[in-house]
Parts: structure tokens; sequence; C-alpha cells
């Protein structure tokens, strides 16, 4: 490292890695929110369940992390549709404040059964690609950083031709705009409010994974704090649009990491909210909140 | 009718006799035990620690009572110690119902372990309200029993204060570290040391920055703090602040952070940023899930320590650190943790006072913990005793410092103690990737 630009460099390229692990998140919660209208506060336990499930196959299998992702994001997919159809179908239409309880319900089980299943001590696993640096722009950066951005992208694009390409995901958009209209035309709302849940959740486990390959420790109670930076990104971005949750995921990780280094670490999680009361001034229904999805 | 009334008579007389047979048996078989209440995160993030605090105090309770008890002079006989559990739930709130419950329901006569200042901070005033002797054994911060708000005079702290952890880790930076870069990098004997400070946005890592400073001012050494950063509570994530600390480029880098985050941070540290500098842990660092969550990334970099998993001081305590570490293993498998080590003697200690005060009369008690002069035991003291000051309750530990040193056969890095001399196994030794600051 040399000077002042690089430094800014390092620090953006941690910041759009922190970026991908809330885009992930705020993703998933925005599809839900968009299609059910349930807001999911136990989002972020499927990230820690994701991270769980990593590390298990892991110690299991020996296999590379990056490849069990497709074991957390099918797994996850699994979880979150059982948890729709036994926990949130029943209660749908029944009042916010069920769907609310019900979801902070779910935060304290999952918590309390990944403690048991793992214990509550905290776990790190090393990425086999941990010696590898690159070098970008002059900055010398660990390998993993570059695959976790390119997979993050890799996995949006693959979402992007499904809800545009596929029937499944044209229903589910449909859903998402107009949930009589759509029932009116023949589509089954319950199962694509389960289709939604179980992608929320499956996104999250990806996330979970990029974020133990990462090198990042996690324990049963690692979900809470970025749930909730991903409910700041899904009203930053607007509710339900996705491509408003992948601007304020990349605004978001880019502001705490910028806080961080110019004012203080104590300021990481302040500046969440800040972005988010301006956003909510100056525009009250987020950056893409129009144009929903 | 008269016969219906005559039932109901005698039903009611038995009643009543029954209840005050209960009633006069109660009487006659309390005080039987000495009930000590283990303050503990049994639940919630910190439930390792507890589950540590928790079977360390089994361990001195079954020790106690396997020797035939506590004898107590008032009773005139020999009374065993029934441990209480009280579940924190890594929590104020959590801290607050468990001591309320462990005085008003369980009535144990002492209270011991406590992990957290803020969790123990927290529930203070409980045992204020109900002067109950306290020996608290987890919590670092001395704001512990210095608060002038609440009453704290039934609370001892066994444990090593953030002013005694950071003042004295500060000393051997000065006394080791300073003159060890200076002499192999040909730098004028005079060169201060440049110093990284990444604390817990905590009580207990603002006191180690306050320690620091302090014990800069007070003993004016040749070091320059060049950076401060905070981090909150339970981060994971640590590359931007260390980037800003790669950007101030310094010789040492002082960690003031739990377990959890201390493992995260070297290893970005190290890995991410590249920062090619010596590391500083604090005390509660130094546990195995430590050397195997940080693996070759620890490779010389510095722990402090009072009780380690790995590293027993020569000496007096040697026998007792070996007998503690092989008996704990043998019934709860696994090593024993300082907080563990520190909890342990604190069952003792309470375990003495009541036989010096010869009853289990709280006050008395209490005054005896204040008047304790025992002899060390898995943990070294200041003059190998373990003994409270008289102004804050506080009793003096002698830490030493450790450097992690990679072992093949382990595959993992082990500690060896390099100061202060009178412990120290080996010297201090700086990598050959070691890079120093730069003005």
């Amino acid at each position: 490292m040399t000077g002042g630009l690089d430094i800014v460099l390092q620090v953006g390229i941690w910041g759009l890695y922190a970026g991908c692990i809330y885009i992930l998140l705020a993703i998933g919660l925005n599809l839900i929110f968009g299609v059910m209208k349930v807001v999911n506060f136990a989002h972020g336990e499927f990230l820690m369940l994701g991270a769980y499930v990593t590390f298990t196959f892991y110690a299991i299998s020996g296999f590379n992390p990056y490849v069990l992702l497709v074991a957390s994001v099918p797994i996850l997919i699994l979880i979150g549709v059982t948890i729709e159809r036994l926990c949130f179908r029943p209660i749908l239409g029944t009042g916010k404040l069920n769907e609310i309880f019900i979801s902070i319900g779910l935060i304290y089980l999952i918590q309390n059964a990944a403690a048991v299943i793992w214990t509550d001590e905290y776990r790190i696993i090393h990425s086999p690609f941990e010696s590898i640096t690159i070098s970008v722009f002059g900055v010398n950066l660990p390998l993993d950083y570059l695959i976790i951005i390119i997979t993050t992208i890799l996995i949006l694009i693959g979402l992007y031709l499904f809800l545009r390409k596929t029937r499944l995901g044209k229903a589910m958009r449909a859903t998402s705009q107009n949930r009589k209209g759509a029932m009116l035309m023949g589509i089954n709302v319950e199962k694509m409010d389960m289709i939604s849940f179980g992608i929320g959740a499956g996104l999250a486990g990806a996330a979970g994974t990029l974020w133990v390959v990462s090198g990042q420790v996690f324990t049963p109670y690692m979900g809470s704090i970025p749930a909730v930076k991903a409910f700041a990104i899904i009203i930053i971005g607007g509710l339900g649009s996705i491509p408003g949750a992948i601007v304020g995921g990349i605004i978001l990780g880019l502001a705490e990491n910028f806080a961080i280094f110019t004012i203080g670490g104590a300021w990481k999680d302040a500046i969440s909210f800040l972005i988010l009361i301006v956003v909510l001034i100056f525009k009250p229904t987020g950056l893409f909140g129009e144009s929903a999805e | 009718m008269k016969r219906v009334f005559v039932i109901l008579a005698v039903l009611f007389i038995g009643l009543v006799l029954f209840a005050g047979c209960t009633e006069n048996q109660a009487a006659v078989g309390s005080p039987q035990k000495l009930k000590i209440g283990v303050v503990a995160s049994m639940t919630g993030p910190a439930s390792t620690t507890g589950k540590d605090v928790w079977q360390s105090a089994v361990l001195a309770a079954d020790e106690i009572n396997a020797a035939g008890g506590v004898y107590v002079k008032e009773l005139g006989k020999n009374v065993t110690i029934e441990l209480v559990q009280g579940d924190d739930e890594s929590t104020r709130e959590g801290g607050q119902k468990a001591v309320s419950k462990l005085i008003t329901q369980d009535n144990v006569d002492l209270l011991v372990g406590g992990f957290s200042s803020a969790v123990v901070s927290a529930h203070e005033s409980t045992v204020a309200d109900y002067s109950v002797p306290y020996i608290v054994s987890g919590a670092s911060s001395p704001i512990i029993t210095h608060r002038t708000d609440v009453k704290t005079d039934t609370v001892f702290h066994h444990a090593p204060t953030t002013d005694d952890s950071g003042g004295q880790t500060t000393l051997f930076i000065d006394d080791t570290i300073r003159p060890a870069i200076n002499a192999k990098f040909g730098f004028p004997s005079d060169r201060p040391l440049r110093l990284s400070v990444i604390y817990q946005d905590s009580p207990y890592g603002k006191g180690q920055l306050d320690a620091i400073k302090k014990t800069i001012a007070a003993s004016n050494l040749s070091i320059n703090v060049i950076s401060e950063d905070a981090f909150k509570m339970g981060e994971s994530d640590f590359r931007t602040v260390l980037t800003s600390v790669k950007n101030a480029d310094p010789d040492v880098v002082y960690v003031a952070a739990f377990l959890n985050e201390q493992t995260a941070l070297v290893t970005q540290a190290r890995r991410d940023v590249g920062l090619d500098k010596i590391f500083i842990a604090v005390e509660c660092n130094d546990d195995p899930d430590y050397y195997s969550g940080i693996g070759r990334y620890g490779e010389y970099s510095i722990i402090q320590s009072r009780f380690s998993p790995y590293a027993v001081p020569s000496g007096p305590i040697e026998q007792s650190v070996n007998k503690f570490m092989s008996d704990f293993d043998k019934k709860w498998g696994g090593f024993p943790g300082m907080m563990g080590a520190a909890t342990y003697e604190a069952v003792y200690i309470g375990a003495n006072a009541v036989e010096d005060a010869g009853s289990l009369n709280k006050t008395r008690v209490n005054e005896a913990i204040g008047g304790t002069t025992m002899p060390q035991m898995v943990e070294a003291m200041k003059n190998e005793t373990i003994s409270f000051t008289p102004d804050f309750r506080e009793s003096k530990f002698d830490l030493y410092m450790e450097q992690l040193i990679w072992n093949e056969t382990a595959k993992e890095t082990r500690p060896v103690i390099v100061w202060p001399a009178k412990l120290k196994e080996t010297d201090f030794v700086i990598p050959d990737w070691f890079k120093p600051g730069q003005e």
C-alpha cells in the first residue's frame, strides 16, 4: 500500500464485500415481503443457519466451502418452505401483530435450537484460498473477496433470469404486484408464498456460506445485527424493490466501512440509520420505492 | 351432623399439628449447609465462560465437601457446601433476575462468579440491598468496587482489573518489546515505540485504553499511542479498522477484545490486511479455542495471562495448577479457563471466610473475606497471597506475558512465558516477517 488512493480502494473493497452479504439478505427479505407482505424478523437466523450448515458439511466432508453453497442453499430453501408452511401460512392475513410475534418467537427458537445442536461457542473456518492474494489496481487483496463478489453477482444474475424469464418467476412477480389479480389469473398464490419464502431463506443461506469462507466468526446469535441492517437496506432501497436492495446494500456496505475509517468503528451501526433517516426525509418511499416490483 | 363436625374438627386439629410439626422440623434442620450462589452465564453468548465458571465452582465445592466440609464454630460442626446456580443469561436483566432469586428465594449465604462488568453492575444494587458477600471472579472493570452510586462494601473483586492488566502489559511493552525492536533494527535506544490500540467500545475496552495511557504517563514510558480505534462489542468484521491501523504504521497493535473478536481480528489482520506487526491480546483470550481458531496467524503474537491451558509457570503454584487442570479434565473433560480458575479460588475464599468468621452471619462473613490472607492457589498472586486491598477490596494478580510459538505436533501455536523475569521460560522473539513502523 503506497498512498491514500490505495487505502480508499481497499476500504472500498471491504465495503463491497460487506455489501454483498447485505444484498443477499435484503433481497431475500424483499422477495418475501413483496409476495407475502410479511415482515420476517427471523431472517438473520437463516444467515446463521447457512453458516452452520456450511460449517457442518465442511467438517464432515472437508470439501471446498464455496462448493458447499450447493448444500446450504437447498437446505435453507427447505427450511424456509417448512417455516412458511407451518408458521406463517396459518396466520397470514390475521394481522401484522401475529406475524411480528411469530417471527420474533422464531428468532429465539432457531437460536436456541442452533445452540443445542452446535453449542454456542464461536466457530471459524479457513478458506483453502486464504493464502492467495491478487493485485487489484495495485492493491493486494485476498482471492476470497473477489470470489465472494463474483459469486454474489452470479447469484443475482441467476435470480434476475429466474424472475424475468421463467413462468414461475413471472408468476411470483405478478403475485407481488397484485395478489388478487394473480389469483384471478389462476396463479396459485400460496405456492408463490412458499417459493418466495424458500428462495429468500436460500439467499440468506448463501450469505451465510460467504460469511463463513471470508473468515468471520459465527455463533448462534450472529444473525440479529445483519438482519437489522437488511431491514434498513430494504427501507432505503424501497420496500419490495430488488434493484433498491442491491443499491441499498452497496451504499450501506460502503458507508459503514468509510465511517469506520474516518470517524471510528463505534459509528458503524449509527451511520446505517443516519442514511435511513436521510432517505426517509427526502424520499419516504425509498430510493426505488415507486418502481417497486 | 355432629359426626361431620367431629370429623372436620379432627381434620383441622390434625392439619394444625402437621403444619406445626413441619415448621418445627424446618427450624431444627436449618442451617445445615453453606449455600453459595454461583452467578454464571449458563446461556447466551457468554455461556462458554459461564459453564467453565460453574464447573470450576462445583469442583471446588466437591473437594471441600470431600474433605469434611466447612467448620462453623457457631454451629459446633462441619457443614457441607451447596452450590446454587444463577444463570444471568449473559444479559443485565438476566443477571438481576438470577441474583434476586439467589438472594430472596434460595437464601444463599454468599455469591461468587459474575461475568461482564455491565452485567455485574446491573445487579450490584440487589446485592447491596441485602448486604450479601459477593466475590466477583469474572468482571474486570474496576468500577465494580469503585462506584459510589451503589454500596459495594460487600463486593470483593477477585479478578485482575483493567487497570492492572493494561498497566502490566504496557510495562512489558516498554521493558521488553521496545528494546528488542530498537536493537534488531539498529534504532536509537530511546526511539519511542509506536503503539496502536484497537479496543472494544465498552467499559472493559475503554478501561484497557485508559490504563495504557495512565501507565505511559505515570511511568514516563517511551511509547507513543499513534492510533486508537474502537469497535462495537460482538463485531466480526475488522478489515477497515485494520486498514486504518496499517495506515498509521505502528510497531505493536494492542487489542482489547474478547475471544470471538480477537480470533477474527488477528486472522483478518494477518490474512486480509497484511499487517505484519506484533499483536497483543488481553488475558481473557488465553483459551484453547483461541489457539485452535487462530492457527498460524497467531504465531509470535503476545498474550497476557494469569492462568493458561498450555503454559504453567514454574515455581510454587505449578503443582496445584497441574492438579486443578487434571481434576477438571477428569470431572468435566477439557481445560478450565481463567475465570473458572478464579471462581474455583473464590469458593475456597468463601469457605475459608466462613471458617474464620465461625458463623454464617453475612456481616461476619463479609468482615472475614475482607481480612482474608490465604496462600495463592492456582493463579499467581502478588506476594504469593490471596488478600483484598482495604480500599477497593481487590485482590492483586501476578500477570505474565506469553508468546505464541508454532508447535508442529499440535498443529497449533503454544504459549511460552516471556515475562516477567522470575517466571519466564524463554526470551521474547521478533519474527523475521515483522516490519517496524515508520514515521
